[in-house]
């Protein structure tokens, strides 16, 4: 069964689909046109979204993880127990209370490497850390956590011991780098027990683990709220509160400003080929003048004439945007197995919608492309047009 | 009844700062069974008289009435309406559409009409001007004469009550010419139309009820031919 054969019930798409069959070459170079710009909106939209969620990945867990230090007008120099305690009752149940006390250290291998390292103290380290080899202990009571890359520095190897303040802690696990992007390290650290910086009196930090973005920053704001009240005017910040829900937000914000700006350069294209189909439909119309008044001297109406020529240029669109959003799913698959490893995220909403654009925007513009020529040609009257 | 009738129709065109008078006062008309030949020299008004006849152009003064109906006032689409259900063309160049099959080209008229369908009808023409085993051919595989013979089926298609032909034969040898002027003959019997061809073919004279002259845009002595 043919085209023609689907179309026969419906005389003005017979018609358009007969018409354009006429010259394929110049049929194919329209739709062509379509094609670029159907490509070029849906893969740079595609690309935007891909780098988007990249970077949502990424900041990951971080997004979660508000982290609380000792603000400007804080009476000590760091966080008390006590506030520990009242932080812990602010974030609730749901969500977990890490508080850190950190130093540096010179630490010396067994062949003799030295190296300056970070030296944090906690108890909840599987919770804070991504342990790769060796145990990943919920309460850390012994033992130590070392960065990959800085044990791999020093030569050390599960079982080594450190020493810290003249203390040995024997190295239980290696931990990896966060997230999994491009360019993240593994932190060069040294990850110890409490009782390693007993000897401190105050917290340096608190991070406070949540569900998610949103239960992060409402924690975040009610910290705000308990411990920076304003007094005499000024605004007093005793504690630090820092939250990454925000700075997440910001990055997409910023990423969907730049892909809105570059899909705008993208529908440059889609312009140029509307024009490309105006100027093909008006060159037909007129080829076809004498043609069209034969229609209309046989009784043809001027709004069936119409409707013919306006289904000519939706086909163009509907094919050139159908032949762009299947390139422009390659191109997408592509650009997903690069960027996140997952060619079949393509088909999330988030990045297919620009598919379904692309496809919306093509038609339209087509169409509208097809408007002049359509009136023009219906409304020659047939005498004239019938001279050719 | 007349199936058309003109009657002081003037059609005047601008031409630089005045006008030119292409029909002066015209009175014409057709009836049903009839072939009317318009004869004249070139630029006598005949083409603008067979416009208005097929209701193409509208006049700048007089009557036109198509079965017995005065359509001088009527809008474009009542206009286009009127040509769909009452008139068939029959034009010099065939006007026949390359991308469609002899049985869609004379199916065309009638095409974006859902109501009726004039498949059978559309064989059936094809059948009786001889061309029933040539119903799917596109235009370039028939001959002048065949092209022309589908261009009459178009023109019936619609069960007119008046056929309009400009030079019919005029791209068309003797021979030819003559066969499809006894076609339509036939057909304007067999159908009880009224035809009106305008020609320079002498030999339309001979198949022509009526012979009108028209020179400078009047009418002139109606002959009958012998």
């Amino acid at each position: 069964m043919s085209v023609s054969d689907l179309l026969w019930r419906y005389p003005s798409a017979l018609m358009a689909w007969r018409n354009l069959g006429r010259n394929r070459l110049r049929t194919g170079l329209a739709a062509l046109g379509i094609v670029i710009g159907v490509v070029a909106i849906a893969s740079i939209g595609m690309a935007g979204a891909a780098i988007q969620q990249q970077a949502t990945s990424n900041l990951g867990d971080l997004a979660s993880e508000v982290t609380v230090r000792a603000g400007e007008d804080s009476e000590t120099d760091g966080l008390t127990d006590d506030q520990i305690e009242e932080i812990r009752d602010i974030a609730g149940d749901d969500a977990t209370v890490v508080p850190q006390k950190s130093n540096s250290t010179e630490i010396t291998s067994r062949n003799g490497e030295q190296g300056l390292i970070r030296v944090t103290a906690l108890t909840e380290a599987s919770l804070m850390y991504n342990v790769t080899a060796g145990q990943s202990p919920d309460r850390l009571q012994s033992g130590a956590l070392i960065g990959e890359d800085v044990a791999d520095q020093l030569g050390l190897e599960l079982g080594d011991p450190v020493s810290y303040e003249g203390q040995l802690y024997r190295i239980i696990g290696f931990i990896g780098a966060e997230g999994g992007g491009f360019g993240s390290f593994s932190p060069r650290e040294l990850v110890l027990p409490t009782s390693a910086l007993s000897d401190q009196q105050y917290y340096d930090s608190a991070t406070i683990v949540a569900e998610d973005g949103d239960a992060a920053e409402a924690i975040a704001n009610d910290l705000e709220a308990e411990f920076n009240q304003e007094s005499r005017g000024e605004e007093q910040e005793v504690l630090s509160v820092q939250n990454f829900a925000n700075v997440q937000e910001q990055i997409n914000s910023f990423l969907g400003t730049l892909n809105l700006a570059l899909i705008g350069i993208g529908s440059i294209s889609l312009l140029v080929a509307s024009v490309a189909i105006l100027n093909v439909m008006l060159m037909s119309t007129i080829e076809r003048r004498g043609e069209i008044g034969v229609l209309r001297a046989v009784g043809v109406r001027r709004y069936e004439v119409l409707r013919m020529i306006l289904t000519e240029a939706a086909f163009l669109g509907v094919v050139g945007g159908l032949a762009g959003a299947v390139i422009a799913l390659g191109i997408g698959m592509l650009l997903y197995e690069v960027l996140i490893g997952a060619p079949l995220q393509v088909f999330g909403w988030a990045s297919s919608q620009y598919l379904v654009w692309g496809f919306v925007f093509a038609v339209v513009a087509s169409l509208l492309s097809g408007v002049y020529p359509a009136w023009k040609a219906a409304n020659d009257p047939p005498v004239e047009s019938l001279r050719g | 009844m007349s199936v058309i009738e003109l009657e002081d129709v003037v059609k005047r065109y601008p031409s630089g700062e005045g006008f030119v008078e292409a029909l002066k006062e015209v009175d014409f008309h057709a009836n049903k069974g009839e072939m009317v030949t318009v004869i004249g020299p070139s630029g006598s008004g005949k083409s603008t008289m067979l416009n208005i006849i097929g209701l193409l152009d509208t006049p700048t003064a007089g009557t036109v009435r198509h079965e017995g109906r005065d359509v001088s006032e009527f809008s474009e689409d009542e206009l286009t309406e009127e040509r769909r259900s009452g008139i068939g063309f029959v034009f010099q160049e065939f006007h026949l559409l390359p991308m469609l099959s002899a049985t869609e080209n004379v199916e065309l008229p009638s095409m974006w009409d859902t109501s009726v369908d004039r498949h059978d009808r559309a064989v059936d023409l094809l059948e009786r001007v001889g061309l029933g085993d040539r119903l799917d051919h596109t235009p370039d595989r028939l001959s002048g004469g065949q092209k022309q013979r589908v261009a009459i089926a178009r023109a019936l298609i619609n069960e007119p009550d008046i056929v309009l032909a400009d030079e019919p034969t005029g791209n068309l040898d003797q021979d030819t010419g003559r066969t499809i002027l006894e076609e339509l003959t036939r057909l304007k019997d067999e159908e009880n139309v009224a035809i009106v061809a305008v020609t320079h073919d002498d030999q339309m004279l001979d198949y022509a009820d009526r012979v009108v002259r028209i020179v400078d845009g009047v009418i002139g002595d109606a002959e009958v031919p012998a």
